[in-house]
């Protein structure tokens, strides 16, 4: 292993925000906090993104590592311990600076820190912690601040870091225990979860004790699609040590923004029911407000990984949040959108067009009537769309026209829906037909990887356990 | 057939409200008026033949008398949209605010509610359009450490969003003087610590005096552009949706696109 002394910041953060950007989170929001009128910072809900790098993904926060030293051999991962290449770590001084600077010139939003395990996860937790208290209390930043959890902490440190950061992560790294066992034999789940449930109860006890409502709290019994491990966790008694912060004058919450976590999709075999039964006992369980979801990428070339020649599995990552989306914000179950059977999505079809084709009983739903909910189902209207016609309906019957003019897209939905009682053209409501001519439809490329789509080349090892259904196959035949 | 009664008033939030003022005052009838503001830059609008031009000369006591009333008769939310669309490029948005106004005092407050009405939802989407802009620029604008320490930053905007984004920066760096200059309308606003921030119009800044940057400066300007260039993951590089998400014209004013 090399350690250079005396290296350059420029170089430090060359290597460190290199070995970051694998990282998939960079969101800042979830927080609402003004500026306090004496130090720097504000930070609001909805989030800002200063900038788009060429990959096309949002720049909200510095995304930097505190060390690529590891000394943990995953697999998967570009800093595992047995990886030649160039070491280095940033000092808590550093990384304060550079947070400040960047924040007054308006360049970032705040701080994303994960690090390497440096020594042991308590020695590097510590000195995370350290450069979040210069930022915090020295510098006296009111910004955003994003930082990873390491597993295997001393709950003790946990806490400290809860009491400066906005929102706390713990990566899940992969789907089952299984898989992690195999891909990084220094993790284990439970040492995963364990964290994660601390800062759930850190947070629900701190809301309590100020008297505040717990929005975000769901019944703590499990439900019967958790795995062994999150029964485990959950049912043990409760793990938060919670403390009352020393400092009474600043006020201050233990992780407003909340927790989120994030999934390697492709490096393991389970398929695409397993992660979302997955990621939804653990919204369900552990009040998380985000799973990501991180397309793999061979960056080792390891031959005992999937390989990644043919570009990462973009599209199954793109179908993966869709799905996340239709299940925070839509009212769907994991268990609408897959089961034993058909355990992985639809190549052709967003989740939402699958479910609604399998399901054209309930279709086509008259506009001026339909509740919410059931709005939200059909294909091509989303939650903009659907709280735009319940307000425009309170005052106009709306018709198609209507539709166009506030700017719904119609696309999709023309086949699911009726104004008036009559729907725009006259459809046969045929799962085969609609099926067609949904996928005829050259609407907008999928974010990410319309590249791929276009001139891609076959290849036999192509994403994971994602392949088309016959059934679809035949019907696009026979378009 | 009436003459069309036609108020040409300046291209302000004042201007606008004064001439909705004197036209529905002067009982021509709604459907004889029409409200035109000054024209912007290099947008112009032809004169229409068979019609009266009136010029307004902007009133602050009438505009406010008509602020009053929107406040009171229709919701403080379609105070601030109407402050918006008057601040947006949109052509003829004097007469837009004034259909919609027409529409607001006789429904009231429940009038945001209306969305398949022709007016009331082409004034949402320029309402969104300029707020839009406004958290674009919050978002893109960056600043440049003067030699004194002053921060100062350009824009180029479509719509004049410059007094809708100040206060997000005096609310974010209330220990910071700072200066944002809107370029295309010569407008600047100032702010200082401790003090209520300032817009001013400023038809000729002093171009060296802003190009005397700090010395610290063009470090981290080239620190910003290393973090820049290797957050990227050469495996999903795609410049179309780069482009979806910061258009290139905010560009001309960043950091990490300017070549040295």
């Amino acid at each position: 292993m090399v350690i250079q002394e005396n290296m350059t910041v420029q170089r430090k953060l060359e290597i460190l925000s290199d070995a970051a950007k694998y990282d998939v989170a960079c969101t800042s929001s979830g927080v609402d906090r003004k500026g306090n009128g004496t130090s720097m910072g504000n930070s609001l809900a909805c989030g800002i993104c200063h900038s788009f790098s060429a990959d096309g993904r949002c720049i909200s926060l510095l995304k930097v590592l505190y060390t690529n030293e590891c000394t943990y051999d995953c697999k998967y991962c570009i800093n595992r311990s047995s990886n030649d290449i160039v070491r280095t770590s940033f000092t808590p001084a550093e990384i304060s600076d550079l947070t400040m600077e960047f924040y007054r010139r308006n360049y970032i939003e705040g701080l994303f820190l994960s690090s390497g395990i440096l020594i042991s996860p308590n020695h590097t937790m510590e000195l995370m912690i350290e450069a979040l208290r210069l930022l915090r209390e020295v510098h006296r930043f009111n910004g955003y601040i994003h930082c990873k959890a390491i597993p295997g902490a001393d709950p003790v440190l946990i806490e400290m870091l809860g009491w400066y950061t906005d929102r706390l992560s713990v990566n899940l790294e992969l789907p089952t225990a299984e898989s992690l066992r195999d891909l990084a034999p220094h993790k284990s789940r439970k040492s995963i979860l364990r964290p994660i449930r601390q800062i759930q109860l850190g947070r629900q006890n701190h809301r309590e004790s100020l008297g505040l409502p717990d929005f975000g709290q769901k019944p703590l019994l499990t439900t019967s699609e958790a795995d062994q491990d999150i029964r485990e966790i959950i049912t043990s008694g409760s793990t938060s040590v919670l403390t009352p912060f020393s400092k009474k004058k600043e006020k201050r919450f233990f992780v407003p923004a909340g927790q989120s976590t994030q999934m390697i999709i492709g490096a393991t075999p389970e398929s695409d029911y397993q992660i979302m039964s997955v990621a939804e006992s653990l919204y369900q369980n552990f009040d998380l407000k985000r799973v990501f979801y991180s397309a793999f990428m061979n960056v080792n070339q390891d031959i005992r990984l999937p390989s990644t020649q043919a570009g990462p599995p973009l599209l199954r990552e793109h179908r993966l949040y869709q799905a996340d989306f239709l299940l925070r914000f839509y009212g769907f179950h994991t268990k609408e959108l897959l089961d034993e059977k058909r355990p992985n999505f639809n190549v052709l079809l967003d989740p939402k067009c699958d479910w609604a084709l399998r399901h054209l009983e309930v279709f086509p739903v008259e506009i001026n009537r339909a509740d919410h909910l059931t709005l939200l189902r059909v294909p091509g209207i989303g939650t903009n769309s659907a709280q735009r016609i319940i307000m425009a309906r309170k005052s106009a019957v709306l018709d198609f026209a209507d539709l166009k003019r506030m700017g719904i897209v119609l696309k999709r939905a023309v086949y699911f829906i009726t104004c008036k009682g009559r729907m725009m053209y006259p459809i046969h409501i045929e799962e085969d037909f609609i099926t067609r001519q949904l996928v005829a439809l050259k609407d907008q490329p999928i974010p990410g990887i319309e590249r791929d789509i276009t001139y891609r080349q076959l290849s036999l090892f192509d994403d994971v356990n994602f392949k088309t259904e016959f059934r679809t196959i035949s019907k696009i035949a026979g378009m | 057939m009436e003459t069309k009664h036609i108020y040409l008033c300046d291209n302000s939030i004042d201007g606008i409200f004064t001439a909705i003022y004197l036209a529905w005052s002067s009982r021509y009838g709604h459907a004889n008026i029409k409200i035109e503001e000054k024209s912007e830059g290099s947008k112009y609008a032809n004169i229409e033949l068979f019609s009266e031009y009136i010029a307004v000369d902007t009133d602050l006591e009438l505009a406010f008398k008509v602020s009053a009333s929107i406040k009171s008769k229709i919701s403080e939310e379609a105070f601030e949209m109407s402050c918006r669309v008057a601040l947006s490029d949109y052509l003829g948005k004097a007469d837009l605010i004034y259909r919609f106004l027409i529409l607001g005092f006789s429904i009231g407050r429940s009038i945001m509610e209306h969305m398949s009405n022709e007016v009331v939802n082409q004034f949402l989407r320029v309402n969104k359009n300029v707020s839009r802009e406004a958290y674009h620029f919050i978002e893109f604008i960056r600043f440049s450490e003067q030699e004194n320490k002053l921060l100062t930053a350009v824009i180029h905007p479509k719509s004049n969003v410059i007094t809708l984004i100040t206060p997000h920066f005096e609310d974010r760096f209330p220990q910071e003087r700072f200066l944002i200059y809107d370029a295309d309308r010569q407008l600047a606003t100032f702010h200082v610590p401790g003090n209520p921030w300032i817009l001013a119009h400023v038809p000729e800044i002093d171009q060296e005096g802003m190009d005397k940057i700090s010395f610290v400066e063009d470090d981290y300007r080239d620190l910003w552009k290393i973090f820049f260039q290797n957050i990227v993951i050469k495996e999903r590089i795609n410049p179309k949706l780069q482009r979806g998400n910061l258009p290139l014209r905010f560009r001309k004013d960043m950091t990490e696109f300017k070549s040295k």
